[in-house]
């Protein structure tokens, strides 16, 4: 036994990640038509959609393993278009990579673009001129959660693979295997309120899962710890101080939380929005739907490029005028 | 001689009469009507409001002269304890002062220096005095419109003074001239005056100068003179003429003369719409109006389209300035601002965020995703295994390559512990990869004996061979014989 293994952890949803397309249990009809692909060494450009942790990375990464073998991060390009600095430098990085050697028996090496839809439409088209240029040694395989986002000429150079979300039979199965594989105990009902949780989303539940079996083993209060101690509980106190009329604490609270726990404006949205059609926020029903036209508008006007701080101002400032009126 | 030229100007020049007192027609009449009237008049106090230096002290000085009334004067900064204000009112009551049975004045300057003071009792004293004292009291005032001056308001005279025209100090400034003997560029005069927004006070110090320490004033010279004086508005001005604009032009002039650019008056609105509003229609109306000039500036950002700066400009201008509909008194109310608090905070949390930021680098790329969504999704879990269970939380900060520093954040109050564990493990599995090392060492000195033995071997091998080919050579040789 190395002294690596008995010293050195992995993030689960890394350590237990399906290596090939054969581990894949789920989206067999994405499997069946890629293992194709492998069989021929020869693919098209590839768009993978679909909601988050459904398996669209690690099916990617999977098709790239069982392409060139064990080699195949020589072969691969990982990009993120949400942290690569715009275009220039994914046009760069793709330059670059193009010109390094090609494996022995595939024709082509691999782009993988994840967060495909992060990008403006006008990078997009820059991305179809570099699809087009380097065709002959590259495959781009682009990674997104709305399809719809892809400008068309893309789409229509791809083939389309949706991923849907994962069955519950098939996330509980895997939690199971997982625990057996780490010797921690689990009970049925906390793999299933994981489930609920994570609504489908794979690497939020092994995250759970994960978190949870630190602290000994996986119990339904184990589970619910676990979540309430990592999404704090500031944002439903933003509401409240908001229409309660205290606004100047809630826009601190606010500030805080972008600043020293480093959460975007859309985190925080999408925090706001969770919150608002909670049972435990209680506000008329109808506020509920204001509240939502408010913030839908704000994250609207963040994607344009206006400033979070000063939108979610003012969106508590409109949620303060709201709680008066509601008296 | 030179006595007389080290006199401050704008006290060798203030006016006399009443006539002198440039410009202020309205408020000239209304103050004598009421000075003569007393002490039969429905207020028993004047408050003179308006800009610095536009003569409302002036006007009161030159009054006492003209109609022969002592001035006892008092800078209502000074007023703390209820002492004070009895021994001016004391002052203002005797009949007799040395030079015989005068009337007095009682001259109270700035009174709203004291609505921002935490101190209620000298405005509690100033009532005391109006209500008892047996002289006018006359007071002057920037902004009289703060709500804690109301009671003051409520029992004085309102007069109104306009702010001076680049005309009316001109004119003033080329009398001084005359009177100095001074060579005076007319340029040079109306770069003064621009510069003084209306304050003749500050116009007359900056001819004198110049006046007096060149002996001439030309364009020049102000130019070059005045520039130091010449400051922009400091964020605190700003604000203050941005909020209380009256008109559209007013705002967007705040922000024209101030030292700040649109992007830190953005941060200083930001933080300061909250400090300067308090009903809820007008804090959203002005925030609404911020958010939409941002709107705007992001979207120069995406077009490159500059022409749209105006309309940003315009939304956190004017547009802040008119949201104050319900509680219009809010605009003047004196207001303690503060310094963009995001700006402090994210100078205190910069190695926080700069950790932060490595730490999802680093998970990203294991995790094959980007660090928004580790920063979203997986540091919170991050943190709740670090704080609980700190064994293994180092073997998780081994397994990903964390740093110590990383460590600290994630554990937070658990860091100590988690350190622990981490030097522990680390030293343990250094330990093990020495002694691996020193058995690799071993076994390849070990294999370097064997390989020498193997060729000592073949040296031996190869030399018995040799050998064995000249006897067998040699026996044949002799057998052949």
């Amino acid at each position: 036994m190395s002294s690596s293994e008995v010293f050195a952890e992995l993030l689960w949803a890394e350590k237990y990640r399906p290596k090939s397309l054969k581990e894949i249990v789920n989206q067999e009809e994405i499997v069946r038509r890629l293992m194709k692909f492998v069989e021929e060494k020869n693919m098209p450009h590839l768009l993978f959609a679909g909601p988050p942790g459904t398996g669209k990375t690690t099916t990617a990464l999977a098709l790239a393993h069982d392409l060139y073998g064990e080699e195949w991060r020589k072969y691969v390009l990982e990009l993120n278009a949400s942290d690569e600095r715009g275009i220039a430098v994914i046009r760069t990085k793709v330059k670059e990579f193009a010109r390094s050697k090609i494996p022995g028996d595939v024709p082509f090496k691999i782009v993988l673009l994840d967060e495909a839809d992060n990008m403006t439409a006008d990078a997009q088209q820059a991305l179809r001129r570099l699809m087009e240029m380097y065709v002959e040694t590259t495959r781009f395989i682009l990674i997104a959660n709305y399809p719809s986002k892809i400008i068309e000429p893309i789409q229509s150079r791809c083939a389309v693979f949706r991923f849907t979300p994962l069955k519950k039979e098939d996330v509980i199965a895997r939690l199971k295997w997982i625990c057996d594989q780490e010797k921690v105990k689990c009970r049925d009902d906390a793999l299933e309120v994981i489930y609920e949780i994570s609504m489908g989303d794979m690497r939020k539940a092994i995250n759970i899962l994960q978190s949870a079996a630190a602290l000994g083993e996986v119990t339904v209060s184990h589970v619910f710890k676990v979540v309430g101690l990592a999404h704090p509980k500031e944002v439903r106190e933003i509401i409240q101080l908001a229409l309660a009329g205290k606004f100047i604490e809630a826009r601190d609270k606010l500030r805080n939380l972008m600043v020293t726990y480093g959460l975007s404006g859309n985190d925080i949205l999408k925090q706001l929005h969770r919150e608002i059609f909670s049972a435990d926020l209680k506000i008329p029903e109808d506020v509920r739907v204001i509240l939502a036209d408010y913030i839908g508008e704000i994250q609207f006007r963040i994607v344009e490029g206006a400033d979070d701080e000063i939108q979610l101002t003012a969106l508590l400032a409109r949620m303060a005028l709201l709680g008066r009126k509601l008296g | 001689m030179s006595a007389e030229r080290k006199l401050p100007w704008i006290i060798k020049y203030r006016p006399k009469r009443i006539a002198e007192v440039v410009n202020q027609e309205d408020a000239k009449a209304k103050f004598v009507e009421w000075l003569k009237k007393w002490p039969n008049v429905s207020k028993r106090a004047v408050l003179l409001y308006g800009p610095p230096g536009c003569g409302k002290t002036s006007l009161v000085e030159a009054a006492a002269h003209e109609f022969g009334y002592e001035l006892v004067e008092m800078n209502a900064s000074d007023f703390r304890r209820k002492s004070d204000i009895e021994r001016v009112a004391k002052r203002a009551a005797s009949a007799h002062s040395l030079f015989g049975a005068k009337k007095k004045i009682v001259l109270l300057d700035e009174v709203d220096g004291i609505a921002g003071r935490e101190d209620a009792g000298g405005l509690e004293a100033i009532l005391q005095l109006i209500k008892t004292a047996g002289a006018p009291i006359v007071m002057t005032a920037n902004d009289p419109w703060d709500t804690r001056l109301k009671p003051l308001r409520d029992v004085s005279e309102m007069i109104q003074f306009r702010r001076l025209s680049k005309h009316d100090v001109m004119k003033v400034l080329r009398r001084i001239c005359e009177n100095e003997g001074l060579v005076c560029e007319e340029q040079a005069l109306e770069y003064i005056a621009e510069r003084s927004e209306g304050d003749l006070r500050a116009a007359i110090n900056d001819l004198q100068a110049i006046g007096e320490g060149f002996g001439k004033v030309t364009l020049d010279l102000a130019r070059a003179m005045l520039r130091p004086r010449d400051r922009e508005h400091d964020p605190f001005e700003t604000l203050r003429n941005l909020f209380s604009a009256r008109y559209a032009w007013q705002a967007k002039m705040a922000l024209t003369q101030s030292q700040l650019d649109y992007e830190q008056a953005k941060l200083w609105l930001l933080e300061n719409i909250a400090n300067q509003y308090s009903d809820p229609e007008d804090l959203a109306r002005a925030y609404d109006a911020l958010s939409k000039a941002d709107v705007y500036l992001g979207r120069i950002i995406k077009s490159n389209d500059w022409d749209l700066l105006a309309y940003a400009i315009d939304m956190m201008t004017a547009g802040v300035a008119m949201a104050a509909q319900n509680n219009p008194k809010d605009k003047y109310r004196w207001v303690k601002y503060s310094f963009p608090q995001k700006l402090l905070l994210l100078s205190k949390t910069k190695e926080v965020r700069a950790i932060r930021d490595d730490i999802a680098r680093v998970i990203a790329s294991h995790l094959h995703t980007s660090t928004a969504i580790v920063k979203s999704e997986v540091i919170p879990f991050l943190h709740v295994i670090f704080t609980t269970n700190p064994r293994y939380a180092a073997k998780l900060a081994i397994g990903l390559g964390l740093s110590e520093k990383m460590i600290e954040l994630l554990a937070g109050p658990a860091k100590s512990e988690v350190l622990k564990y981490y030097r522990e493990y680390k030293q343990q599995m250094e330990s093990i990869a020495r002694k691996e090392a020193e058995e690799v060492t071993q076994l390849k000195s070990q294999l370097q004996v064997y390989a020498e033995a193997g060729k000592e071997k073949e040296k031996r091998e190869s030399k018995t061979k040799r050998k064995e080919k000249t006897a067998t050579d040699l026996t044949a040789f002799f057998r052949k014989r």
